[in-house]
């Protein structure tokens, strides 16, 4: 069965860029534009993982993550953050990854399918 | 030449730098600069991100004045320390505007804006090529030597802008090679 992956991002190149690379891997992608409409899509759609960029306007992702529940979320981040605080943003159960941006497209690729298969 | 001999006879220069050697040359400039009084302004790292970065290689915090605006987006308590100034969102320009100018007023040596790049996130390009003009005048009236990071090329219509406002535009570009 083809998994569905959530790309959530304000960035469109990242969308279309993330879209294009996993389609390709044999995935099926749903774009999102922010927490927002993440959560109105999530109502209709159950992907098997969300790309989550943890900086967008709207609804701080803080905020989005705990309604986005039984759903895998690996974050997508341009900030640098401290280890420590990688470790606080990621410990609530269904943050299953973190992703550093920018990053390169086998990284990307090697870190979904660890994620779901 | 090292960022510290270009601003010898530069007061406001823009470091253009692809993002796979960013980290390399943000150490490499911080290492140079530091020892030396520095307003860090960033919008892509949080301050313990930086306190760590520059534990691992040995750059003193001491004279660092660290302006971030990025913690405080996702987390509830960002950690508490007398030389950070935590701006509420990346989004609010008006209140990073002010705390740039009561840093300024400190006379730091050196400036450092973390990036334009990440301004041009979460703000319209004429914006942040208003607030980077309004910047760099703000700097010109002092004597303080102002660092501006554009991550990318020199392609990229914003970083195109600034180039404009700085007296010097550093691309390292091509190899990690400054151009």
């Amino acid at each position: 069965m083809v998994k569905t992956i959530m790309i959530v991002d304000d960035e469109p190149d990242i969308r279309s860029s993330v879209k294009t690379i996993l389609e390709k891997e044999g995935y099926k992608v749903v774009s999102a534009t922010n927490a927002d409409d993440a959560l109105k899509k999530l109502a209709t759609i159950k992907p098997n993982l969300i790309l989550l960029d943890i900086m967008m306007p709207g609804t701080p992702v803080r905020e989005a993550v705990p309604k986005m529940k039984g759903v895998k979320i690996a974050y997508l981040s341009v900030v640098r953050t401290s280890e420590a605080e990688k470790e606080e943003l990621t410990k609530s159960k269904n943050i299953v990854g973190f992703i550093q941006k920018p990053f390169e497209i086998k990284t990307l690729i090697q870190n979904v399918k660890k994620l779901v298969g | 030449m090292g960022v510290k001999k270009i601003l010898d006879s530069n007061q406001a220069v823009l470091l253009i730098v692809p993002s796979t050697d960013y980290n390399k040359v943000m150490i490499d400039t911080l290492k140079e600069l530091s020892g030396e009084s520095i307003c860090y302004v960033t919008l892509n790292k949080t301050y313990d991100g930086f306190v760590e970065t520059c534990k691992k290689n040995k750059i003193k915090m001491d004279k660092i004045g660290f302006i971030d605006a990025i913690s405080k987006s996702f987390k509830k308590s960002p950690t508490d320390s007398e030389n950070v100034y935590y701006i509420s969102s990346p989004g609010a320009l008006t209140e990073l505007s002010l705390v740039i100018g009561k840093f300024l007023e400190h006379d730091f040596k050196y400036f450092v804006f973390d990036s334009i790049t990440n301004l041009g996130i979460y703000h319209k390009q004429d914006i942040c090529s208003k607030f980077s003009s309004s910047l760099v005048n703000k700097i010109k009236g002092k004597q303080t030597k102002a660092v501006f990071y554009a991550i990318g090329s020199r392609d990229d219509s914003l970083v195109k802008q600034v180039g404009m406002f700085v007296d010097e535009v550093v691309d390292y570009n091509k190899s990690g090679k400054k151009e």
